[in-house]
């Protein structure tokens, strides 16, 4: 009898959570990964968190036009679109702006042989795999996820990066070869 | 009042979870005898199984360990956490990305890298490509150009990883003193242990065996501090490779193991042979079996075993004759009799004049031997005539025959090839030989030796352990002063070390191995050392430095590079010495063959001695474990053993009519009194045996507390062998003496994961043919075209994924299912949930027994998901988890799903696992064993509690497969589709018998597709097409072949006279 108390117990509890103010969707409780956007709005994006220096996008994609690929190579060859490796920075840092706080910063943690540690901002659940290549290839660019980012300075979050937002740009692109089965993204 | 409810409503729902694996799960079907499919022996025997009441009784005994929470605390912190939740929010912990400051040149983050090199796992040295991820490794694979692995590796080597990333290897330099156990930085250890040397000169080095560069440098350092060279002493419980060695060195005057080809032969016979289970290189005779006895034509190649416990090797015979424990030299002997006395025999006459004094003396002796070993004149007679038809080999000894004559047995063996004609065409002894990675009667030396050491390093080898007790090596290390014990794990020899040096993983070091004479093969660091280890050679520099010899090398690298020059000369390259070793180290191996002359068969002797009668040990190595060197991985134990399915344990198999006669039941434990002591074990009634074998392997019985996972689980069966060892090489003997039985009056459930997975005892489940049948049949298979009332399955997608299992190929060995779990992130869960019926193998292995008790046929059959056209699982699942994609892959989507578990109930052939734990963290049984988190493959989800899971045909590697086709396309302009070679499952790709093929089955001339259109092509529960019977018409992307029996008679329930029930 007290177990059924004790259940009934936890379920008004894990009830009256999801329909809170703070509970946004029922996943919160889910095991595993979770993505919580309680402090943003409902679907995710505007998530915008400090970084250890404010990398200016607007001026090297925005001012100097800089292909998003120069430093992001990663894109069109795996998973993963690869932050840059400090030496990319210092391929021309070495002698452009060196007066800038933000340059002798990573200037001095290149000569240190320490890595700058950003904070991820695209996160998407563990349970999902999702890589940049096949959308690189297909011909999508940069923006159409990740916003105008040639305009901002740090990265914030573009797209709401939930289910149906990537299902409904797969079912406009499956002539290109979207799919819209299950184990294309979760296996 | 509350509390005893509580109490029963815990006994009640854990009786519904506990189905007994033993207990007749289900009424056996009518008519079983002859000819037909039984998965246990309690099928056919009731008797001998062990009762309800005795699996319930143990249940109880395990309670309150059986489960890491209470059901109650599940309660409590279920509702404990459900408040914590409503007052703190559940925040996403911010990940960080870290890119390295100098990024290597070519590397791109999110894509493998992989290296060439060589496995240490046994003397093989079966070349490895290392996946590894962001400079990890993260899985095994055989290199495919490597000749010695053809692309294919067994389960240790698969499992190596869980080696590397094993949470309990040291972590740094101890030294024990006085029982106490004190870290110390390297530096002092090797200031101490070089003071201790300086002193002494009298030093000794114990190693694994390897046909490296090692044993020279051992040498080299031992003569560098002022002890003598050949106070290295090789060590390898593996006394094959001695008594082989051993045995051509008597017969021809030359040392080393002939290279065994047997894709060329036509007839194998093995006597005690366990080519496929131990051997001496199992990838290597895995695949040349697979190539000789696969179907070719009208015809197939024939493996005949002699053998007195059930190997591998014997259960993918063709035919197998049960002898006596002990009897295999008789046998070979009479083999040899009935070969000498053929008109076709060949070998020189000084060989035959040679072999004819060896048979006259032993005449009488060989005369009573047919009654002995229980098999007829005419038998040999007719075997040696079929032998010296066609190109044949004969294969003897193996570790189920490790007695007296071992050394003597191989001779025969050489004297039966050379009357074959073997050597030179199937057996490589002149040219291409390999060097015995272990020198016969070292560890005899060694114990002659030790009273005058005053140090010994003990080095990636445990005597303490995998010796019997009796041999007396503990004893004999204890009066050494100073023992220095080099090991990547914590091992028995331990104890008795002042020092203990944790030794760098091989995945970690630099080495070279020589499996063919000529040919090296280059072990080169996947990844830098991950814990506080060193290379065991580099070490043994540092003491030298200390003790005031400097060996004269910058590191072990260096040392090597010198050993490598020959090859550089030899290959004549046109670059530098660096490029040149970088190309070799690109590729893993370099080498041509080198040839020696070898001169006629010497003068030998053999004296045979006829077993007496009476129930006798044998200590075979367990496959997986081996002498008990993997016992701390948990995934091998995991796999469970092939012929018995127990994991996580050690058992005593018997004769289920000896059973029967001794009045013993299954799991009854029992003490077998030997000559040298005595152990317990739990019974498991074993078809197949001889009625005098008591068999219980080896690779159990660790009790070292430092190895969570080996501690405690099984016994050490080499405690009832008195000291006794091979007349010539000085092995100890672990098979044929004397023991006796008795009831301890326990019982202890094993846990067995045969009948977890019934699919009940139907004829359309395992089918089998013959060749003559098959010769009959014409035009290809329709296996998709069945008349039902389910729309037609329609493939909209660009490939429709498929699969083919060769029940005729697959030997048993678990390489399969270690490649899946360590693949797929599957768990290990440990004993007490195996108990339960929780194991999570996405695939696993039915075994299956057909014909008489004593001498059964055995088929093994590897179950993975068949991924149903009309899956049961996807129509009941009540949320979409599971759906159908249109590549005919049955999707399993893990977030989706809620655990109803509808369609593990649906799915007749249970493939689908649940996860009843979150055992990515979780504890394994009662022992907490945090699994590395870095041994986990990156590209697979890890799933949680509540959540089913199953085979998916290795859906990554096929996303990243079609879109590397994409790339291409998009390069070159037109159309690339994935091919064959492109795409291998885990399974497939690891399979040293090649029984599994995947493909596409759009594309009408890929293999898979061919083989879904062979006339042995089958569907598991699918009928029997041929008579428009279509069984359970789920349509499956699997398909079988048939087993095929070599004889032109169908291996098992012969095909025509079956009687097919359906529902």
């Amino acid at each position: 009898m007290r177990a059924l108390k004790i259940l009934t117990a936890a379920v008004c509890i894990l009830v009256c959570q999801m329909i809170s103010t703070d509970a946004k969707a029922w996943w919160m409780w889910s095991p595993g990964d979770t993505v919580d956007n309680s402090t943003q709005s409902m679907i995710g994006t505007g998530y915008h968190p400090e970084q250890p220096i404010d990398f200016p996008h607007n001026i090297h994609a925005g001012k100097l036009k800089m292909d998003c690929q120069y430093c992001h190579s990663a894109a069109r060859r795996s998973q993963s679109a690869g932050v840059p490796p400090l030496n990319t920075c210092m391929g021309c840092h070495k002698i452009v702006a060196t007066d800038k706080d933000t340059i002798k910063y990573i200037t001095e943690k290149y000569r240190r042989n320490e890595p700058v540690e950003w904070t991820k901002v695209h996160d998407l659940p563990d349970f999902v795999r999702f890589s940049h290549k096949p959308h690189v290839l297909a011909g999508f660019t940069c923006q159409e996820c990740h916003g105008p980012m040639q305009e901002n300075v740090t990265a914030a979050q573009h797209a709401p990066l939930q289910m149906g937002w990537c299902i409904g740009c797969h079912k406009d692109n499956l002539d290109k070869g979207a799919k819209i089965s299950c184990n294309t993204c979760h296996y | 009042m509350e509390r005893l409810e509580f109490d029963e409503l815990d006994k009640l729902s854990e009786q519904k979870e506990v189905f007994a694996p033993d207990a007749a799960f289900e009424a056996p079907v009518k008519n079983i005898g002859k000819g037909h499919l039984f998965m246990a022996v309690e099928e056919v025997m009731p008797e001998i199984g062990a009762t309800d009441l005795e699996v319930r009784g143990e249940i109880a005994e395990s309670k309150g360990k059986g489960y890491p929470i209470a059901r109650r605390d599940v309660m409590r912190l279920f509702s404990a956490s459900a408040i914590l939740g409503a007052t703190a929010c559940v925040k996403r912990p911010a990940e960080k990305i870290v890119p390295y400051v100098n990024q290597p040149v070519d590397f791109v983050p999110g894509n493998p890298v992989y290296y060439a090199t060589t496995c240490n796992e046994c003397p093989a040295a079966c070349g490895v490509v290392v996946k590894t991820r962001e400079g990890r490794p993260t899985k095994l694979e055989g290199g495919p150009e490597h000749p010695v692995s053809q692309g294919a590796l067994c389960a240790i080597g698969q499992a190596s990883i869980q080696g590397l990333y094993h949470p309990e290897r040291h972590k740094s330099p101890l030294i024990q003193t006085n029982g106490l156990t004190k870290e110390f930085s390297w530096e002092a250890a090797f200031d101490r242990i070089g003071a201790i040397v300086k002193g002494t000169k009298k030093v000794g080095i114990i190693t694994k065996g390897s046909t490296g560069s090692q044993r020279k440098f051992y040498a080299e350092f031992l003569t560098k501090i002022g002890s003598k060279s050949e106070n290295v002493f090789t060590w390898d419980a593996n006394g094959l490779y001695s008594s082989i060695s051993e045995a051509h060195r008597l017969a021809f005057g030359v040392e080393g193991l002939p290279r065994l080809e047997l894709a060329r032969a036509s007839t194998i016979v093995g006597i005690g042979s366990d080519i496929l289970d131990v051997g001496t290189s199992v990838v290597y005779h895995s695949k040349g079996l697979s190539q000789a006895l696969s179907i070719k034509g009208i015809e197939k190649g024939e493996l005949v075993q002699f053998e007195a416990v059930m190997s591998l090797t014997g259960g993918r015979a063709d035919k197998r004759h049960v002898i006596p424990v002990g009897s295999e030299l008789a046998t070979t002997l009479l083999l040899v009799r009935s070969l000498h006395e053929q008109s076709t025999a060949k070998g020189s006459k000084g060989a035959k004049a040679v072999i004819a004094s060896v048979l006259d003396a032993n005449k009488a002796a060989l005369d009573q031997a047919y009654d002995v070993v229980g098999v007829k004149k005419e038998v040999f007679e007719a075997l040696a005539r079929k032998m010296l038809e066609k190109p044949s080999v004969l294969v003897a000894g193996g570790t189920a025959s490790f007695d007296e004559n071992a050394t003597s047995l191989q001779v025969a063996g050489i004297f039966a090839n050379i009357l074959l004609g073997a050597y030179g065409s199937i057996l490589n002894f002149d040219k291409g030989w390999s060097a015995s990675p272990v020198k016969a009667g070292d560890m005899k030396r060694f114990m002659e030796a030790s009273a005058d050491l005053d140090v010994v390093f003990v080095i990636g080898t445990d005597p303490s352990f995998t010796l019997p007790a009796s041999y007396g090596f503990s004893e004999a290390l204890t009066k050494v002063k100073t023992v220095v014990s080099i090991q990547n794990f914590p091992a028995e020899v331990d104890r008795l070390a002042e020092f203990i040096l944790p030794a760098d993983h091989y995945l970690e070091t630099w080495g070279d191995e020589e499996p063919v004479s000529g040919f090296l093969s280059i072990r080169q660091p996947a990844v830098r050392t991950t814990v506080n280890s060193r290379q065991p050679e580099e070490m043994l520099m540092w003491i030298a430095a200390s003790a005031g010899s400097p060996m004269g090398y910058a590191d072990y690298r260096t040392y090597l590079s010198a050993q490598w020059k020959s090859y550089y000369e030899m290959a004549g390259a046109k670059v530098d010495y660096e490029t040149f070793v970088k190309a070799v180290l690109r590729r893993g191996f370099i080498g041509k063959l080198d040839t020696r002359t070898v001169g006629d068969l010497k003068d030998v002797k053999i004296s045979l001695a006829l077993p007496e009668s009476g129930l006798k040990l044998v200590s075979p190595f367990d496959h997986r474990l081996r002498d008990g060197s993997f016992a701390h991985i948990p995934i091998l134990q995991e796999v469970g053993d092939g012929m018995t399915t127990i994991a996580w344990d050690s058992w005593v198999a018997i004769n289920p009519n000896t059973c029967r006669k001794l009045g013993l039941k299954r799991n009854d434990v029992i003490r077998v009194e030997g000559p040298g002591g005595f152990f317990e074990g739990a019974i498991f009634p074993l078809p197949g045996l001889h009625p005098d074998a008591i068999v219980a392997p080896r690779g159990n019985g660790h009790t070292d507390k430092r190895s969570t996972i080996s501690n405690g689980v099984g016994f050490n069966p080499l405690a009832a062998f008195a000291k006794a060892e091979d007349k010539v090489t000085g092995q100890p003997v672990t098979s044929g003496q004397t023991v006796k039985v008795s009831l301890v009056g326990k019982t202890y459930r094993l846990a067995a994961m045969q009948k977890h997975h019934d699919i009940g005892n139907r004829s359309d489940i395992v089918r089998t043919t013959s060749l003559a049948a098959l010769a009959k049949e014409s035009g290809d298979k329709d296996l998709d075209t069945v008349p039902d009332l389910y729309p037609d399955v329609l493939h909209r997608g660009d490939y429709r994924w498929g699969m083919s299992v060769d029940l005729s190929k697959c030997t048993g060995c678990g390489a399969c299912m270690t490649a899946c779990s360590l693949e797929n992130n599957v768990a290990q869960i440990g004993r007490e949930q195996i108990l339960m019926g929780r194991e999570m193998h996405w695939i696993r292995l039915d075994r299956y027994f057909n014909g008489e008790v004593d001498s059964p046929g055995v088929t093994f059959q590897p179950m993975m998901c068949q991924q149903c056209n009309h899956a049961p699982c996807e129509a009941v699942c009540p949320v979409l988890a599971t759906t159908h994609d249109d590549e005919g892959i049955n999707a399993m989507t893990y977030n989706r799903c809620v655990g109803t578990r509808y369609c593990g109930n649906a799915c007749p052939y249970k493939v689908r696992r649940f996860n009843w734990w979150t055992y990515k963290w979780n504890t394994m049984g009662e022992k907490e064993r945090d699994r590395n988190i870095r041994a986990l493959n990156p590209d697979v989800t890890v799933r949680t509690r509540g959540v089913m899971e199953k085979c998916n045909f290795c859906v990554g590697r096929l996303r990243d497969a079609k879109l590397s086709a994409k790339e291409r396309s998009k390069e070159f302009g037109r159309e690339f589709r994935v091919q064959d070679s492109d795409v291998k499952t885990a399974c497939q790709q690891t399979c040293p018998s090649d029984a599994i093929t995947f493909g596409d089955l759009k594309n009408p001339g890929s293999g898979i597709s061919k083989l879904r259109r062979d006339p042995r092509a089958y569907l598991v529960l699918g009928g029997f097409p041929e008579e428009k019977e279509y069984g359970l018409k789920t349509l499956p992307n699997v398909s079988y072949l048939m087993k095929v029996g070599a004889d032109h008679e169908s291996v098992a329930g012969s095909e025509g006279t079956h009687a097919p029930e359906h529902g």
